[in-house]
């Protein structure tokens, strides 16, 4: 059985085959060395309960004299040649002395007992320099030796032919040209060379031809998106909160400035102290402002309940912990709760460390109720002239427009006070509504009914279409100035009402309201004006029940279930006579399917309709004997909102100032300094609600000091001292990450931890080397990717021989070439570049390309939708696509990318059923898949099958293919035809697009249709998906 | 705990491929099968436990959000009768809670027999009436009734509760299990996941890796589309076309392997059948339709439908054809207000298919060796959120409550028809034999033969485990 396999696993992780124990059989081929095989095992396994921290049952191996010693219990630890009288041995694999050691974890592998036992029995040599225990990484970083080197050989390849030589192996033979140029282009820029580029270098005679290759693609702009991508996953970079309410924020120009960065071969320290203090520069820019983004790439959690404090502290957390990670491959997270157990750093040292990073406002707010809103630092990004050009236009507009009106504010003072003089006089009429109840009630719909005390209508029994409801009032003394019709609910209707048609939607439609007078002799139809109702639904607005079309009406939904009402007024004021007239008002609902009212009521209004609108509230303010000033400006605003010049003035500022909105800048999250430091405490049990003693900021004590640093007790103090030549670790740390990027294994395999528990490098003078050359060039990046990639040891097929995978099966020394599965967000730019996809565009806000359905679907506030791209942006670089740590892009994950909660150093690389169903089956790849069988179509030389093939397979892996492949491909293509001939409606399928951003050029729809097997087929190739 | 390369895997992969591996010797590889070398190793490959547990395989049910469990397995006679007082000052400012601020008060189970308790079975372990179906299996059930956690925030107490941690970048539990153990099934994944209602709070990686390697994280089979992501052809690509392009692929691999020598080059080749293998077998296994009619009624399934029933259902067929893990989400049981009448609704969906999934493992013979987990990132205040209207058709809720919870497990090794732990009159703080989520896990692991103290990864230096340095096996509810 063997799925969801991989055997790069180890080179990716620490796990316990011992990079350095390379394969042996029965008999060891070579000499044992202590320091190569014997202490890395002891350092692996023992050290954590029996080195300098802790020795348990008085066990200490990584001192010659106490390994050489007793136990407690007064039995020998090692006997001289005699492995089965070691305790050492005894204890490892005699299960009646008790549990195999090491008791954490799995036992050792034979072979690794086997290597200590060999070593015990040939002496037990352990060398007087490594007598005591001194950690490698934490010594000053040395210049080895090169002088004696011959002029062809780089430096690096000096080294690794030392180490292979050691253990009696040759290197491989170089690669082809066409393999070489594939190799550094997607090593460099993550991108395959063009056919143009290879064939260039093939036929290029001159000596450097490689090297301007290399210089070309270092000068690329898709380097820096190639190398931003493993920087981001330190970073944890991602556009989105993460937990509960994981809400998109703006970070992409932290993004952008990590590429620009790279590209403009940034020297690394100053990157490393923009990150950390862009901030604290004096003067800073904006770009060395954006960096500090690195730190607030944190995850934060504005779950209700949580506790803004708590939330902050698990924040600066994250930020030492990731510091000392990335800067210092050192596992300082150990520390947070107790002294580290096994790397000389104390609980003290995290908590100075701490302090750099403690003064920081809150990042989550109280917006309302138990609602936490992300918050913190953000900073406008510089807008482009067009945009800054709209703004300016757009923020004079709001300028003017709030002059003019403050003009008509100022103009109408008189009209106010009028109207407020009014308001007082009439204080004491009537300013409420009447409900009448009818003379005479009919319908035309049959219903059963019955007037109700309160003059109400309730109707039961049929449910008419549609209906009038016709009611007759009586005369009134007073003059009739508006009517009101409230639509009521009522446990007799359907779903409590108000319509009766439907319990769900239990809309009515009042189409057409008549309100006429009836004398002896005639019917006289009043005229109606300001319609008013407390509410309408859209597309139905009150109006339309008085313009006398039947189509149109006043409608409710989807406010079902609660009483509503309409008003409108008298043109002129209505007076009665008693004795002969009388009010007709008609409720006509028209609309059909028994959308008709079930409970309604008619009111009348007396008084001054212009007080209608006027609340009862402002009324009585108004009737005050003094007015405060709060009270005369709210009057104001009541009687301006009255003044339609007013209100058409106040849309216009609204509107303005959305448009300003949507105009703003970017913005970006960014690190400040809070003017008043926070005092930081060692936290008992790295709880922050027990707090220690007070610290100070400061450095580990284990590493050097640079006194020629400013004692600023803050983050650029911090940062400084990282980038300090007297800092070992930043140079050994970083050029090690970069040659795992390049060669697919670091150096030290253990890439997050140089710490006593890490693996020891391969080849440490090769490791050293490579840090002096990255501080002597002035920490250039780009230097140490040519030395990297220009060596002969980059060059070399990657071609295994049984002999070689049984030697050294990681390939840890280097006897062939780097071969390894690209990274997710590789895997599809190659494929977009394969296809002719590829867009070329630099930066900007993050892009949402094709993905399944119902990806995002947690729970949560505001949360955004995908919609996928139809332009250009849909085939942009991976490392642009949109990261919501909830809900990462699905064929990612399925590559091994992280989820971005923490940060991550170094990704496994598996090899699962679920890669082959992405690459064979995402709706996204298959479109790639189209546009490359297209693009062959298209563009091939010749027209010739094999021509056409070849030419396909040198797009896909850059060189010739073999007959043996053309063969297998033919016969694909072959059967493809005739299935496609055969079902036109295969044709139709394979070559529809899902979008406009794609234009086929390819007439012959059924050729395509047979191609994109072809095509398919090579996008899934093995080789296509490898470096 | 490391991968042991296993003869097995290898021999399978190269029997798998069906290539003859020309220049590179079959012997050869072969050869180095007692060694260290982690080459040919298939990390999913069937481990060994560290001693003989008897759980083969777990069903994990997660209620995302937290179901009351005062008012369905932890019975309060007190809090019943002092419902309506305010809760005890001392206790209320003892801990902290999500939304309630001000001194809320005592929220009593209703005194009405709809959330009446009864004793149950041989065991007389008390259930709420709001579980009939899972009363009827009671004797299968191990109560425990004393849990406790470190965080009362849902997506921090998820992946606490889950991956031992509060934060990102830890395992899950079930991608431990996975890690440890391989699994049987060769053509499905060894850690399944199955969703109804949306996403929980943490997102996926509540089933992630962290950082042990991706291949061991939980895949979800969806109940809408394609059951796993990218099961079915691109449109117009047939079975025998999909077959052929396979085949294909493969070929042009294995020519790469003879020329290159890459082992990985064999594994792709083997994914590649595996992955045509799946698009047949993942949609058999999703389609329930040919279950007979007794199990659709005894489960309340229904084809073709989203529910938790079916997932009950499909957990069944997982752990059936040697899956490892199976997860259930299950969205909805965050009451902070009416919780009563939203319990009673929620219960309703849930009960019959628990109870049915228990009898059905039962009758299969499956139940010793699957354990069933039943439990959610912490539990729910004794006192109410919002008003609580004595009297009154109450719609009162229950706030997040860290330091007391209540959840079962049933069968793989269990002993069945106990309870163990007590809390307090008012169910406000565990009175006796607290369990930690480390010691739940601890346990969990140990009835899956797994030494949680052993189960460890190196990473950064330390050998990480899902238990953290802490974790007690409760011995006492281990058969």
């Amino acid at each position: 059985m063997n799925r969801f396999s991989l055997f790069a696993i180890v080179l990716a992780f620490g796990l316990s085959w011992s990079s350095d124990v390379i394969a042996e059989t029965s008999s060891f081929s070579h000499h044992i060395s202590f320091a190569n095989d014997v202490q890395p095992i002891l350092r692996r396994h023992c050290y954590r309960c029996h080195g300098s921290k802790n020795q348990e049952a008085g066990l200490q191996l990584n001192q010659r004299s106490a390994a050489m010693g007793t136990a407690d219990s007064g039995e020998p630890v090692i006997v001289k040649a005699d492995a089965d009288a070691s305790l050492l041995i005894q204890r490892l694999v005699d299960e009646d002395q008790g549990d195999l050691m090491p008791l954490d974890g799995q036992p050792l592998s034979a072979k690794e007992v086997a290597v200590l036992r060999r070593w015990i029995d040939d002496g037990a040599d352990w060398p007087d320099e490594l007598a005591e225990a001194k950690h490698w990484a934490y010594q000053p970083i040395r210049r080895p030796e090169t002088s004696n080197l011959a002029t062809s050989n780089s430096p690096i390849d000096h080294f690794i032919q030392r180490r292979r030589e050691q253990r009696g192996l040759d290197s491989s033979p170089p690669l082809d040209r066409a393999r070489l140029i594939r190799r550094v282009s997607l090593a460099l820029t993550g991108i395959p060379p063009t056919i143009e580029e290879i064939d260039e270098f093939i036929h290029d005679q001159s000596p450097n031809a490689y090297e301007k290759v290399v210089d070309r693609l270092l000068k690329s702009e898709r380097y820096g998106e190639r190398w931003a991508i493993g920087w981001l996953d330190l970073a944890r970079y991602a556009d989105s909160n993460g937990f509960q309410a994981d809400q998109i924020r703006d970070n992409w120009a932290y993004r952008d400035w990590v590429i620009r960065a790279f590209n403009s071969d940034m020297p690394f320290d100053q990157f490393v102290i923009d990150q950390i203090a862009g901030d604290l520069r004096p003067d800073a820019t904006v770009e060395q402002k954006i960096a500090t983004g690195f730190h607030r790439m944190t995850t934060c959690n504005v779950e209700a309940g949580v506790h803004p404090e708590a939330n902050r502290v698990n924040q600066i957390v994250d930020r030492v912990n990731t510091t000392a990670t990335v800067f210092l491959g050192t596992t300082l997270e150990c520390a947070q709760c107790h002294d580290h157990k096994y790397d000389p750093f104390t609980q003290q040292d995290y908590y100075q460390i701490f302090s750099y990073f403690n003064n920081t406002p809150l990042e989550v707010k109280n917006t309302s109720g138990v609602t936490w809103d992300f918050f913190g630092p953000t900073m406008d990004l510089p807008m482009g002239e067009s945009q800054k050009n709209r703004l300016d236009s757009l923020q004079r507009q709001l300028a003017e427009l709030e002059a003019s009106r403050e003009q008509v504010v100022q103009q109408s003072e008189e009209g106010f006070a009028q109207w407020l003089a009014r308001l007082q006089e009439v204080k004491d009429q009537p300013t409420q509504w009447r409900t009448v109840k009818p003379e005479v009630f009919e319908t035309s719909g049959g219903e059963d009914f019955q007037i109700l005390e309160d003059g109400a209508v309730l109707l039961t029994g049929t449910v008419p279409d549609t209906v009038e409801h016709v009611f007759t009032l009586p005369a009134a003394e007073q003059p009739i100035t508006a009517i009101k019709i409230d639509v009521l609910t009522d446990d007799a209707i359907p779903g409590k009402g108000p319509g009766r048609g439907d319990a769900q939607r239990s809309n009515i439609i009042l189409s057409e309201l008549t309100c006429e007078l009836i004398t002896d002799k005639e019917a006289i139809q009043l005229e109606l004006q300001d319609p008013v109702a407390d509410f309408s639904q859209t597309g139905w607005p009150v109006a339309n029940a008085i313009d006398g079309n039947r189509k149109t009406g006043w409608a409710i939904a989807p406010q079902f279930g609660k009483p509503h009402w309409a008003a409108f007024t008298l043109a002129s004021p209505l007076t009665l006579k008693p004795d002969s007239e009388r009010l007709r008002i008609t409720l006509g609902q028209f609309f059909g399917r028994g959308r008709v009212i079930g409970k309604p009521r008619i009111s009348i209004f007396n008084g001054d309709p212009s007080l209608l609108n006027i609340a009862e509230d402002v009324i009585k303010l108004a009737a005050k004997e003094k007015l405060s000033k709060a009270d005369r400006k709210k009057l104001r605003a009541e009687f301006d909102n009255s003044n339609p010049q007013l209100r058409q003035i106040q849309r216009e500022i609204a509107k303005t100032k959305k448009e300003i909105e949507a105009n703003k800048p970017d913005t970006t999250l960014v690190m400040v300094e809070l003017e008043q430091p926070r005092e930081t405490f060692v936290m008992i049990r790295g709880d922050y609600e027990s707090l220690g003693d007070k610290v100070s900021p400061g450095t580990p004590a284990v590493l050097p000091k640079d006194d020629s640093i400013q004692n600023s007790g803050d983050r650029m103090e911090f940062a400084l001292w990282l980038t300090s030549p007297k800092n070992p670790l930043l140079p050994r740390v970083t050029v090690n990450r970069w040659w795992a990027e390049i060669f697919g294994a670091g150096i030290v395999s253990t890439p997050e931890d140089f710490g006593t528990q890490g693996e020891d490098p391969s080849h440490p003078a090769l490791l050293d080397w490579l840090a002096n050359e990255l501080i002597s060039s002035g920490w250039s990046m780009k230097h140490l990717h040519k030395q990297m990639v220009m060596s002969e040891t980059f060059q070399q097929t990657s071609r295994i021989t049984p002999e070689l995978l049984e030697a050294d099966p990681e390939n840890r020394l280097l006897a062939c070439g780097p071969r390894f599965r690209l990274p997710a967000e590789l895997i599809r730019d190659n494929a977009l570049a394969i296809s002719g996809l590829l867009s070329n565009k630099l930066h900007g806000p993050p892009i949402m390309p094709f993905q399944p359905s119902d990806i995002w679907r947690s729970v949560g506030r505001n949360q955004p939708k995908w919609v996928a791209a139809d332009n250009e942006n849909r085939f942009r670089r991976g490392l642009y696509v949109i990261w919501k740590r909830a809900a990462p892009y699905p064929s990612f994950i399925n590559f091994d990318a992280p989820l971005r909660g923490s940060c991550t150093v170094n990704r496994s690389r598996s090899n699962t059923p679920l890669q082959a169903l992405t690459l064979l089956n995402d709706p996204a790849y298959a479109e790639m898949s189209l546009a490359f069988a297209d693009r062959v179509l298209s563009e091939a030389p010749s027209s010739g099958d094999r021509e056409r093939l070849r030419y396909a397979v040198k797009l896909s892996v850059a060189r010739d293919a073999t007959d043996i492949e053309l063969d297998l491909l033919q016969q694909l293509l072959d059967e493809e035809r005739k299935v496609v001939l055969a079902d036109e409606n295969i044709i139709q399928a394979r070559t529809k697009t899902l979008t406009a951003a794609l234009k086929l050029r390819t007439a012959d729809r059924a050729e395509l249709a047979a191609w994109f097997a072809v095509a398919n087929t090579l996008l899934n190739m093995d080789e296509t998906m490898n470096q | 705990m490391n991968i042991t390369p296993t003869a097995l895997g290898r021999r399978t992969l190269l029997q798998r491929s069906g290539f003859g591996l020309g220049a590179f010797a079959l012997s050869q590889l072969l050869q180095n099968e007692s060694g260290a070398s982690p080459l040919s190793n298939d990390p999913l490959a069937p481990k060994p436990a560290h001693f003989q547990g008897k759980a083969k395989s777990v069903i994990y049910i997660h209620m995302v959000g937290a179901p009351s469990h005062l008012d369905l397995f932890d019975f309060k006679p007190v809090l019943q009768q002092r419902n309506g007082e305010d809760c005890p000052t001392d206790l209320f400012e003892s801990s902290k809670f999500a939304f309630v601020r001000n001194l809320p008060k005592l929220l009593g189970t209703p005194n009405d027999k709809k959330y009446e308790f009864k004793r149950c079975g041989q065991s007389g372990l008390p259930i709420s009436n709001l579980l009939p179906n899972l009363q009827s299996v009671a004797d299968e059930l191990t109560l425990i009734k004393s849990l406790h956690t470190n965080e009362f925030n849902h997506g921090p107490a998820q992946m606490f509760m889950l991956s031992g941690f509060g934060r990102f970048g830890r395992p899950s539990i079930g991608s431990w299990l996975n890690y440890g153990l391989g699994t049987e099934n060769q053509d499905l994944p060894g850690f399944v996941v199955l969703i109804t209602g949306n996403v929980l709070g943490a997102g996926s990686p509540a089933w992630g890796s962290g950082f042990l390697p991706s291949v061991y994280q939980g895949v979800e089979f969806r109940s809408k589309g394609d059951p796993v992501l990218f099961l079915s052809n691109p449109a117009g690509v047939g079975v025998q076309s999909r077959k052929r392009i396979i085949d294909t692929v493969n070929r042009l691999n294995q020519v790469q392997l003879a020329d290159i020598g890459d082992p990985e080059i064999a594994t792709r080749i083997s994914q590649y059948e595996l992955a045509y293998r799946m698009q047949t077998s993942v949609p058999e296994l999703m389609d329930i339709s040919a279950e007979p009619k007794n199990i659709h009624e005894m489960y309340g399934t229904k084809p073709g439908q989203t529910s938790f029933a079916n997932n009950c259902l499909l957990a069944r067929r997982l752990v059936e054809r040697g899956v490892r893990f199976v997860q259930l989400f299950d969205q909805g049981w965050d009451t902070h207000g009416s919780v009563f009448s939203r319990l009673a609704g929620k219960t309703k969906q849930v009960d019959q298919p628990i109870a049915a999934l228990i009898k059905d493992l039962r009758v299969r013979g499956l139940l010793d060796s699957t354990l069933v987990v039943w439990s959610a990132e912490f539990g729910r205040t004794p006192f109410a959120q919002g008003t609580n209207d004595v009297g009154q058709n109450t719609k009162a809720g229950r706030d997040h409550h860290k330091d007391a919870f209540a959840v079962w497990i049933a069968g793989g090794g269990t002993k069945g028809g106990m309870s163990f732990g007590e809390t307090d009159d008012l169910g406000y703080k565990i009175a006796e034999n607290p369990v930690h989520v480390h010691d739940f896990n601890a346990t969990l692991l140990h009835l899956m033969g797994i030494n949680h103290e052993r189960l460890t990864f190196r990473y950064q230096g330390r050998q990480y485990r899902l238990t953290d340095v802490e974790g007690q096996v409760v011995k006492d509810i281990v058969a």
